[in-house]
Parts: C-alpha cells; structure tokens; sequence
C-alpha cells in the first residue's frame, strides 16, 4: 500500500509542516472510517436479536381439573411438563433438566431421573444427584372462565405451592 | 495446406493465452509455469527436500485441505435439495437419501468428510506442535491455526442440526445449552445463537446461513493468510550447520532472487537468514516433485473418501421431537471429551475448560518462541513441552473415547463390548 503521508513529503520536499498535516489529515481520515464502520457494525448488532418470536406462548390451558385423576402425574408432551394432582390441591413441574435441556423422565414416588446425565430429582423437583445446578421449575397454575386449568410458565413458584380447584 | 496450419496457429496462440508457458520441458520453464500461475504460485518454484518427506508433515495439512474442497463442492450440491425449515429439512434429507440419483453418496462423502477433517486438522495440530513449526517465525500462523481448527468445529457442529433429525436435535439443545453457563452473557449469547428461546425454525436457519456462508467464507479466508505464511516462511526445518558463514560466502548478493526465480523477489521481506542460505542441492524444482506428491495424495483422499461413502451410510434418526429425549443424548463425538466433564459440572466443562484451552493453545508460540528443536520430530530439547502437550492431548483423546464409547443410558458407565 503507498502511504500517503510518506507521498506527500516527497511531493513537499520534506517540509516539516506538510509533513505533519498530511499525517495529520490522514490519521483522522482513517480513524473516522473505522469508527463509522465499527460504530455502524456496532449499533446494528442489535439486529442480531429478534423482537418477535413465532414461539409457543408461554401461558396456556392444560384442560379440564377432572382430565387429571387425584393422586397421578401427568405429563404433557407437548408443553414439556407434568400435571400432579394431589390431596392438597394441582401443581406442576417442568420436565426440563436444568442442566442441559433434556426431559426428565419422572419415576413415581422417587422423583425424575434426566436420561443425558444422570442428574437425579426429588419429588419436589430438588436435586439430589448429578450435575443439574438448579431443581425443576414450578409454575403457578389459575382457572380459565371457561373453567380449564391454565399454566404460567413465567410465573415460577416455589414447592409448597398447591392449587385447590 | 495454408488455412489449417492458420487454424493450427490461432488455436496454438489461443490455448497460449491461457497457459503461457505451456507444457514446461526445461528447468526454466518448470520454474516460471510455477510463479506464471495463480493457483500454481502458492508454491516457491524449489523446494527443499526436508519439506518432500512424508515421515515429516504425515501430509496432515494437505489433507485438511482436500477434505475442506470436497465438503465445499459436495455442500453446494447438496444445497441444491435442501429447504432450512422445519418439517421440510428432514424430508428434504430422506429425498437425499432415497430418491435423488447420487443422493447418498453425496451426502455420506460430505458427512464422512466433515468427520474426518475434524480428526485430521487435530492430527496436524499435533504434527506442528510436536516438530516446533510454532516457533518464531511462524508463531502468528500458529495463531491462524488455532482459529481454523474453531472454524472446523464450528462448520461441523452447526452443520449436524440441518438434517434435524432426533440425533441433531438433542445434540444442538445439549450444545446450545452448553453456552448459557457462559458468565453474565451466556442467556443472550444462547438467544443470539438461536434466535429465540428454543430450537425451532429462527435456530435452524441461524446455523444454516453460519453452515453454508459465513464459516465457510472465514475459514476460505484464513487458508488462504495460512497459505502465503507457509510460503513465506517456508515449512519449518532443522537449522543449517553455518548459515551465517554461508551467506557471507556470496558477498553483494541479494539471495532472495535466487530462490524466486521472479517477482517474488524484488518484494520487500524481511532478511530469513536460514530459509535463503542453504545450499543448492538441499533443494529440487517444486515442479514435478512437489506437485506430483500432492496429485497423488489427493488421489488417495478422493479414493478413500469415496469408498467410505458408497459403504457406510450417514445417520438419519427419526425427525426431530422435542418431547421424546433419547437416552443417551450425545453432542458430536468431537465434544464428548468435554461432555464427558459437563457430566461433572456444565460450567467446568462447558465453559471453563474450553475456553482455558483456546486460551493455551493461542498462548503457547508466545510463551515458548525460541526457535530451539525446530525441524525435527519430538526434539530432545523440546522434551518437556512435548511431554506437556502430549499429556493434555492423549487426556482430551481419553476423555473423548470415555464419552463416546464408556457411556449408556443416563451417562452410566458401560462396557462397549456388553452392550
Ligand atoms: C483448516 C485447517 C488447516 C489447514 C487446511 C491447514 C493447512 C496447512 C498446510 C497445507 C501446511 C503446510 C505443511 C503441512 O502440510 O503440514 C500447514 C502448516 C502449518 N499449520 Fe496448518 N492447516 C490447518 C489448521 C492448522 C491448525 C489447527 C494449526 C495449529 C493450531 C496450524 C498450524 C500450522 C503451522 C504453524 C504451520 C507451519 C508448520 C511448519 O512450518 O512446520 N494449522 N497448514
Ligand atoms: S441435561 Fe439432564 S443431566 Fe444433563
């Protein structure tokens, strides 16, 4: 590449003065190109990030409170999570490992077991095993007016929580 | 006859103004067809016969680079039939696999050729370290290296979602997964890699446009800056008995132009006292010698690749399903190693450990530049820097072989024989 500023001492004969602006012009010259460029690269990052996702919504009815038997886990594939209905009331776990993302597959009375690595649950979702660093999630349930069962999945809730119908 | 000779002549002159020099038959033609070429003159037009011997690159980078040009021109083909959306993705693989003429070949040549590559430009990562090519002056190629080899595992780990099938699926939401437990960025670093929240249709495009343009592009790019300093530098060898003394021998001689034979070497570059001063006779003509080599091993790629893919068929599980986890789910048998460690703890083998070996390996020409035992295969004074790398890489190889063999059902140990 021919430096520019080296061209123009040739051209000044060496003048210090020219010599110093032409550097001068061409050290800004360059630094305004790489800040608009990575100014501009950096500014539209941005685009990088979706604003709307077509994505299952995150709070949907489940079906009626007498689809679930009293005593049993059911899970829904489709949602990623189990339905329990118990003495105390509904409550519902995610199947979702914490770990990497795999479903756990649920072992009545004894909890979930995650097929990818091993990592163990308890019935409440708590680890007990494994290298899942957090336990399952818990979502707090409501009634529809159509009188469905509904799940929040950003509405997380601690274990003891029950849901009487 | 006057009009044939004329015909004659015009397409004489004609096939001339492609191959100027035609079929070399003298040592100065053989010279100038090699820098008169542009595909031709990534080549110096002599070569010395240290860098000829098999036993001392094991051709380990030629070969990454036919692997690279057979996965470029079976992935345009393959492009040709496949649509990055969901349901169709995997139909567009079952018509690659039954119904196109040549379908399965082209695929399994690509999917074999993407496994091998990973494994070959590990081996010649090796090769490099353990013959000290990393030291000065090829330490920044080492650089550019170490990005290729993240190139290749890029290009392979995004390319294993597009059939999306259930071994892809699961392999990507553990990977995916994987980049979470980054510190304060992982949650966006996942959402940016996937477009969204989940593996879904954004995702899968995502990894397509990185699979077929951006990574082949870079990694395109950085052959080429890794090309020219390999013929800048020339291939790393053992140091000449008295290179100093033999360059005094020609006073008043610029000994660049005697090994260019051309352009070359009126460019400006710095003085390479042992590269400019061996003797004559260390050296032959690139062309037959090094040309015919690398024509023959491209061949034996060619042949093996293709006797791999007409008897071994790529994978193709069932379409994806996010409800079903099979048991085991395996990431690419490339990262089982560090699956291996994320049994223990995602964030040690995820992200810690990863990112501590990236970190070494672009480290290690800078912390450890002399050029001492350059040139030749585990040199003594080299001893304990090969002993170091080579524990870590029979660790990595071990822990690999532990994760895609040792492990069954929820990542419990298994005897691969008693399966
Ligand atoms: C796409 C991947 C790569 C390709 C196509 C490639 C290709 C090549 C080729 C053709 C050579 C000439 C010598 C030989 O054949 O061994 C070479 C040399 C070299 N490569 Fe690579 N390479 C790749 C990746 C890497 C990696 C991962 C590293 C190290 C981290 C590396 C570091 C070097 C160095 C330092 C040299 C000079 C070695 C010497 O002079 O002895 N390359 N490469
Ligand atoms: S994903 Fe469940 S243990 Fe790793």
């Amino acid at each position: 590449m021919t430096d520019p500023a080296k061209d123009g001492d040739r051209a000044a004969g060496g003048l210090t003065g020219e010599r110093t602006r032409r550097r001068f012009l061409f050290t800004t010259g360059t630094a305004t190109v790489v800040v608009g460029v990575f100014g501009f690269l950096g500014a539209t990052a941005r685009y990088l990030f979706p604003n709307v996702l077509y994505e299952p919504p995150s709070r949907f009815p489940v079906g009626r409170p007498e689809d679930f038997p009293p005593g049993t886990a059911t899970f829904l594939p489709e949602r990623r999570l189990f339905v329990f209905n118990s003495d105390a009331g509904f409550y519902a776990i995610s199947s979702i490992c914490t770990h990497l993302g795999c479903n756990v597959n649920h072992i009545t009375g004894d909890g979930f077991a995650c097929p990818c690595h091993g990592s163990l649950y308890d019935a409440n979702g708590q680890v007990t095993r494994g290298p899942a660093p957090r336990p399952l999630a818990w979502f707090a349930l409501s009634l529809s007016p159509r009188g469905e069962l509904v799940i929040d999945e950003e509405r997380l809730v601690q274990p003891d929580y029950r849901f009487k119908v | 006859m006057p009009s044939l000779t004329a015909a004659t002549r015009t397409v004489r002159s004609a096939w001339r103004s492609v191959f100027r020099v035609g079929w070399p038959r003298t040592d100065k033609d053989r010279t100038a067809a090699m820098i008169s070429s542009f595909f031709l003159h990534v080549h110096s037009a002599k070569v010395k016969k240290h860098s000829l011997r098999a036993s001392y690159t094991l051709g380990l980078g030629l070969i990454s680079f036919y692997l690279l040009l057979v996965l470029v021109v079976t992935g345009v083909a393959l492009m040709l039939y496949y649509t990055p959306h969901p349901p169709e993705a995997y139909r567009s693989m079952k018509d690659l696999q039954f119904v196109v003429t040549f379908g399965p070949v082209l695929r399994n040549m690509h999917r074999w050729a993407a496994h091998a590559m990973v494994l070959v430009v590990f081996l010649h990562m090796c090769r490099v370290f353990f013959t000290g090519g990393y030291k000065t002056p090829r330490r920044f190629n080492w650089v550019v290296g170490v990005v290729l080899f993240l190139l290749t595992l890029g290009l392979s780990f995004t390319g294993y979602l597009l059939p999306w099938d259930q071994l892809s699926f699961w392999a990507i939401t553990v990977g995916s997964n994987i980049a979470s437990y980054a510190p304060w960025i992982g949650d966006d670093l996942k959402y940016l890699m996937l477009g969204g929240h989940v593996i879904g249709s954004g995702a899968l495009l995502r990894f397509y446009v990185l699979h077929c343009v951006v990574l082949p592009g870079a990694a395109m790019t950085l052959v080429a800056v890794h090309f020219f300093r390999v013929r800048k530098d020339g291939l790393s060898a053992p140091p000449q008995p008295e290179p100093s003394a033999i360059v005094e021998a020609a006073p008043g001689r610029f000994p660049a132009s005697t090994r260019s034979y051309g352009l070359m070497a009126l460019t400006d570059r710095p003085a390479q006292p042992v590269v400019e001063s061996d003797p004559e006779d260390d050296e032959v003509l690139s062309w037959p010698h090094l040309l015919y080599r690398e024509l023959l091993l491209l061949l034996a790629v060619l042949v093996v690749l293709h006797v791999v893919a007409l008897v071994f068929n790529a994978p193709l599980e069932e379409i994806a399903n996010a409800t079903i986890t099979p048991n085991p789910a395996k990431a690419p048998w490339y990262f089982l190693g560090l699956q291996e460690l994320v049994h223990y703890s995602a964030f040690v083998g995820g992200v810690l450990v990863p990112g501590v070996i990236v970190l070494a390996l672009v480290l290690i020409p800078y912390l450890d530049p002399k050029p001492r035992g350059v040139g030749v295969w585990f040199a003594r004074e080299r001893r304990w820097a090969n002993w170091t790398f080579g524990a870590f890489a029979i660790v990595a190889v071990v822990l690999t072989i532990v994760g895609t063999f040792f492990r069954g059902p929820n990542w419990a140990w298994v005897w691969p024989w008693m399966r």
